[in-house]
């Protein structure tokens, strides 16, 4: 809210500091001060008041009196007197009925004859402008300067436009109004308004009617000064998308016994400046009297919660330049009474900070604290995921960051039914419509971008998705893709060979990959290639996927280079990985290397026959290494050629080469079990 | 043969022999097994047995006298040879090294675990939450009403069709460790929140947050102050400044903000710090005894303090990064920078 530096002046008995150096304190004491400017012999100030400090803040008063609790130096409150005119009574020109007394706790009005309506003098006129209102005649210009020095929203009525009832009321559905703004607005049972017999005149705490506005002919008024509820004001304002200077004040808050000083600030200004008589006596619907809070404090607790010692007499010192209330009821204990505007203080605490601020939480020391040497938990997800960050980042890949949602095209692209896929109730727009089911399509993303800058790409990515079943869950996934210009079917082996070596690091042993099944629970979804991706599978279960990614999705999304992804279920990861690692001991006894090959038919798989080999070899096969895959000229049409390195080896002796024969030669035999396999010798 | 005279003859060859190989053909010669040495011991057998060990002897002494000879030589001409060889070997010391292609960590990770480590050893244990929340741990338990303007600080994303929203902060995991543990306890939980807000430099629709919980008997502000300034300190490796000044949320109670100053113009006033010479950079308070309450804890028995620092603008700072959307732009140009 912007304030007037010379407005702020008037209150403050004693010197007040530059603006620069009042933006300073403020900032360290009260609120930050975003900029000060200055505007002809003025300084506009910006200052952020505190979302809690508007009831008593967003207002010069508010801000002149904490100016003077941080000077140590007194406020000076304008002058409200008026005289009233003996023979003229405000209940004889309006009686005020409020429907509920929920939606307006207090409604006033003040009845002012034979005003003379003309432009305000320039001193209110070069006040409003610094802080950001249009002057428009002295009488409205009276009610919005009173708003701006106590914080209460007021509203003035040509009283001979208004019939000689006042109600507070819901609006009707149906019902319209005119604004101040030549707006027209359609109202509803959620608007509050202001109404004579026919019809609404003010749209409550939010804006005036046109038709009962003050022009030129205007003679009497009638001064509103209420309190309306603020949840409905709020709802009011939201749905009619119109905030005002009031409905900010009322959303906030304020303490209807705000209405005395206004109403009185108001008339003697109107007295002075417009020539009105005021009639006597304020009409006021005001059933319950707010009566100031009473809140206990204990100085022990004080210096226990901020941590510095503050003597009662300095306390007792700031509370009186708050305007707080105070009597001593023990040796360390303070009665304190919250002044009503002060809707933010509510307990204890909130009457400590009052007094850390105003000592300047700056001047608190450093300590740190005493407290028993508990070493801290160990996290075991984040201790494995940043171990496999690690690998994967030493394997050659780059971590991405993608965002957590997925657009409406990426739905189409992928075929995910709606269905499957939660649905966001607001999004920024089409980018944003869906929170993530799978980390692929973003990775996708990146992959199109980037392949206008380089010619390989690896990344991965561990972040949460979100799959919707009866409830919604989140999961965590490790993803990892790679692309490059010109891959073949290569990428998946070297992306496969990744992920056995990051699940050997893991000590998860037991790892085998089976042929991509569609599964039912992915419906209709199309992510994997259906020939060339497969299940990556430990302990039983299939822990993830590894593959080529569909055609048809590459060929929506405009990427030319295939592209090969691993998606793991990371919590499944996390059960799976073992620190348990066991040294096993090196062999003293040499090893011999026997060279095997086998003709078999092609679609043959490489595991079929590592089964094979091991079934015949035994506990004296310690390896077998994949060597050679070959077919094309020298091979039979429809056959393939695969040549292992068997390296046999004891722990407990050396082998004789006839010991090795034999067992290569029972390998041999298991091999060819199998008519269509013929090992070449 | 005269071994006298043998042992003068190898010796001048020894000595004019030029390399190994000739070396070799002098061992043979003298030393070999059909060389001078050994035909003087196959003619010991004509000789008396008294002359047979006295020649035996000499000639014995006349072998070792040319091994070490030849030895001797042997090594000098291998050192030649290799000074030699050593002269005409060189490499270009000056161009560009084999690269290995490993890949590289995002900045946010790395910032991250900076700071985990820092709180780590100070006591804190790292602790996740969920990033979709219900409404009550996101605001209700914190102290934020419904209908409330205070909620207008927390643009949030909602749910469709579901009372659920995704976390605006990393406050919720407050109160659901708070309902599992009890106090004494130092926690910090870093996490990804989101924001329904208009996207520039300095903002995006999700950002990383740090929230630090301590509670025990007696922790007071000066503790937060002391803790932050440890914190910021070891987390730009020099000597820094903060300060402290009143702030508003609803869930501590008192509130402040906390100012580093501006790290790159040591206050002097840039545009990272909008000429004000400060950063706002870690939000916190004392936990609100409301906040206490709705977590299960008893506020008479128990104080503390909370914070949230962007994890983001930490980064930011860090890097000198301009603008907070390439995080997530999963652009490598700016990825391979980490």
């Amino acid at each position: 809210m912007l304030f007037s530096y010379n407005w702020l002046k008037d209150y403050l008995k004693g010197k007040m500091p530059s603006p620069k150096k009042l933006a300073e304190l403020l900032t360290m004491h009260s609120f930050e001060v975003e900029s000060v400017v200055k505007k002809g012999n003025d300084f506009v100030l910006d200052i952020d008041v505190l979302p809690n400090r508007a009831p008593d803040c967003f207002s010069h008063l508010g801000i002149a009196r904490e100016i003077a609790a941080i000077l140590n130096s007194e406020l000076q409150a304008p002058d409200s007197k008026s005289e009233e005119d003996q023979k003229l009574k405000a209940k004889d020109f309006v009686s005020v009925e409020v429907k509920n007394k929920a939606d307006c706790s207090r409604y006033s009005a003040k009845v002012i004859s034979g005003v003379k309506v003309k432009s305000a003098p320039k001193w209110i006129q070069e006040r409003l402008k610094v802080c950001g209102l249009q002057p428009i005649n002295n009488i409205v210009d009276i009610t919005n300067y009173v708003m701006l020095e106590t914080g209460q929203p007021i509203h003035a009525f040509d009283l001979d436009k208004v019939g000689k009832k006042i109600i507070v009321r819901r609006a009707k559905r149906g019902e319209k109004i005119k604004a101040l703004d030549d707006k027209t607005y359609q109202l509803d049972g959620d608007i509050l308004v202001i109404a004579d017999q026919k019809r609404p005149i003010a749209i409550a705490g939010i804006k005036g009617g046109e038709k009962t506005g003050i022009d030129k002919k205007t003679k009497n008024i009638v001064i509103e000064a209420a309190n309306f509820n603020q949840r409905v004001v709020r709802q009011g304002s939201r749905k009619l998308k119109l905030r005002t200077d009031a409905s900010w004040r009322f959303e906030n808050g304020i303490t209807p016994e705000l209405v005395d000083l206004s109403q009185e600030r108001v008339a003697s200004l109107i007295q002075k400046i417009a020539e009105g008589k005021v009639a006597q006596g304020l009409v006021d619907f005001y059933p319950k009297k707010i009566l100031p809070k009473k809140i206990n404090l204990d100085l022990n607790y004080l210096e226990k919660l901020l941590g510095l010692r503050i003597s009662k007499q300095k306390v007792l010192k700031i509370l009186k330049s708050l305007d707080f209330k105070t009597s001593e009821v023990g040796p360390q204990r303070i009665k304190v009474g919250v002044p009503t505007r002060r809707l933010d203080v509510l307990i204890q605490e909130d009457l400590i900070e009052e007094i850390g601020r105003i000592v300047g939480f700056q001047d608190i020391p450093s300590t740190f604290p005493r407290a028993a040497l508990i070493s801290p938990e160990k996290n075991e997800e984040l201790f494995w995921q940043r171990n496999i960050k690690n690998i994967l980042k030493e394997a050659g890949l780059s971590e991405v960051y993608n965002y957590s949602f997925m657009g409406e095209k990426q739905r189409g692209i992928f075929n995910w039914s709606k269905g499957d896929l939660t649905e966001l109730a607001n999004p920024m727009s089409s980018f944003n419509r869906y929170l993530r089911s799978s980390l692929i399509p973003n990775l996708l993303r990146n992959i199109k971008d980037n392949l206008k800058h380089f010619d390989q790409i690896k990344l991965f990515e561990i972040g949460k998705i979100f799959i919707k079943k009866q409830n919604l869950r989140e999961k965590k996934m490790l993803a990892g893709i790679l692309t490059r210009k010109g891959i073949k079917d290569e990428g998946f082996y070297e992306l496969k060979g990744m992920v056995d070596s990051l699940l050997a690091k893991l000590g998860i042993a037991d790892v085998w990959y089976d042929d991509y099944r569609q599964t039912p629970e992915l419906s209709e979804a199309e992510i994997w290639h259906p020939q060339k991706s497969a299940e990556i599978k430990s302990n039983g279960e299939e822990i993830g996927f590894l593959g080529e990614i569909h055609p048809k999705v590459m060929e929506n999304l405009d990427i030319k280079e295939r592209v090969f992804v691993f998606d793991v279920d990371f919590e499944k990861l996390l059960k799976l990985a073992s620190e348990e690692h066991e040294y096993q001991p090196i062999s003293v006894f040499p090893a011999a290397i026997r060279d095997l090959a086998i003709l078999v038919p092609v679609g043959t798989k490489v595991v079929e026959i590592l089964n094979k080999i091991n079934i015949g070899g035994g506990k004296l096969v310690r390896d077998i290494d994949l060597f050679d895959v070959y077919s094309g000229q020298g091979i039979p049409q429809g056959k393939e050629n695969f040549a292992f390195h068997i390296i046999y080896q004891a722990r407990d002796r050396t082998l004789s080469s006839k010991e090795i024969d034999e067992v290569h030669q029972r390998i041999i035999k298991a091999l060819e079990e199998n008519p269509a396999w013929e090992v070449r010798r | 043969m005269d071994l006298e005279k043998l042992k003068n003859e190898a010796e001048k060859e020894v000595k004019k022999a030029k390399n190994l190989k000739k070396l070799d053909e002098i061992f043979k010669k003298y030393l070999g097994k059909k060389g001078e040495i050994a035909r003087v011991f196959t003619s010991l057998k004509k000789l008396s047995k008294k002359e047979r060990k006295e020649v035996g002897r000499e000639a014995n002494l006349v072998k070792i006298g040319i091994e070490r000879l030849i030895k001797e030589k042997s090594k000098k001409l291998k050192e030649e040879t290799r000074k030699l060889k050593l002269r005409k070997e060189r490499i270009d010391v000056t161009r560009p090294g084999k690269k290995i292609e490993a890949g590289h960590l995002h900045p946010l990770t790395l910032v991250q675990r900076e700071v985990e480590e820092i709180f780590e050893s100070m006591g804190f244990s790292v602790i996740q939450g969920p990033e979709v929340e219900t409404e009550w741990y996101n605001f209700d338990a914190l102290n934020i009403p419904k209908d409330h303007p205070a909620r207008d600080i927390w643009d949030t994303f909602w749910l469709k069709n579901q009372k659920l929203l995704l976390r605006t902060h990393t406050s919720p995991v407050q109160i659901r460790y708070l309902e599992k543990n009890h106090p004494p306890l130092r926690i910090v939980v870093p996490g990804r929140c989101f924001r329904h807000e208009a996207t520039d430099t300095s903002h995006d629709v999700q950002f990383y947050q740090l929230e630090g919980l301590m509670m025990d008997k007696n922790i007071s502000v000066a503790n937060f102050k002391a803790v932050i300034e440890e914190f910021l300190k070891r987390f730009f490796k020099t000597n820094i400044k903060i300060r402290l000044r009143p702030g508003f949320f609803p869930f501590t109670e008192p509130s402040f903000e906390t100012d580093l100053q501006c790290t790159i113009c040591k206050g002097k006033g840039c545009s990272v710090c909008k000429n004000t010479g400060w950063l706002e950079i870690i939000p916190g308070g004392m936990v609100h005894p409301n906040v206490l309450k709705a977590a299960g804890i008893n506020p008479k028995n128990w104080q503390g303090f909370a914070f949230g620092a962007g994890i983001d603008r930490l980064a930011m700072l860090r890097y000198k990064i301009e603008d907070i959307r390439l995080f997530y732009s999963g652009d490598l140009r700016f990825l391979k920078q980490f």
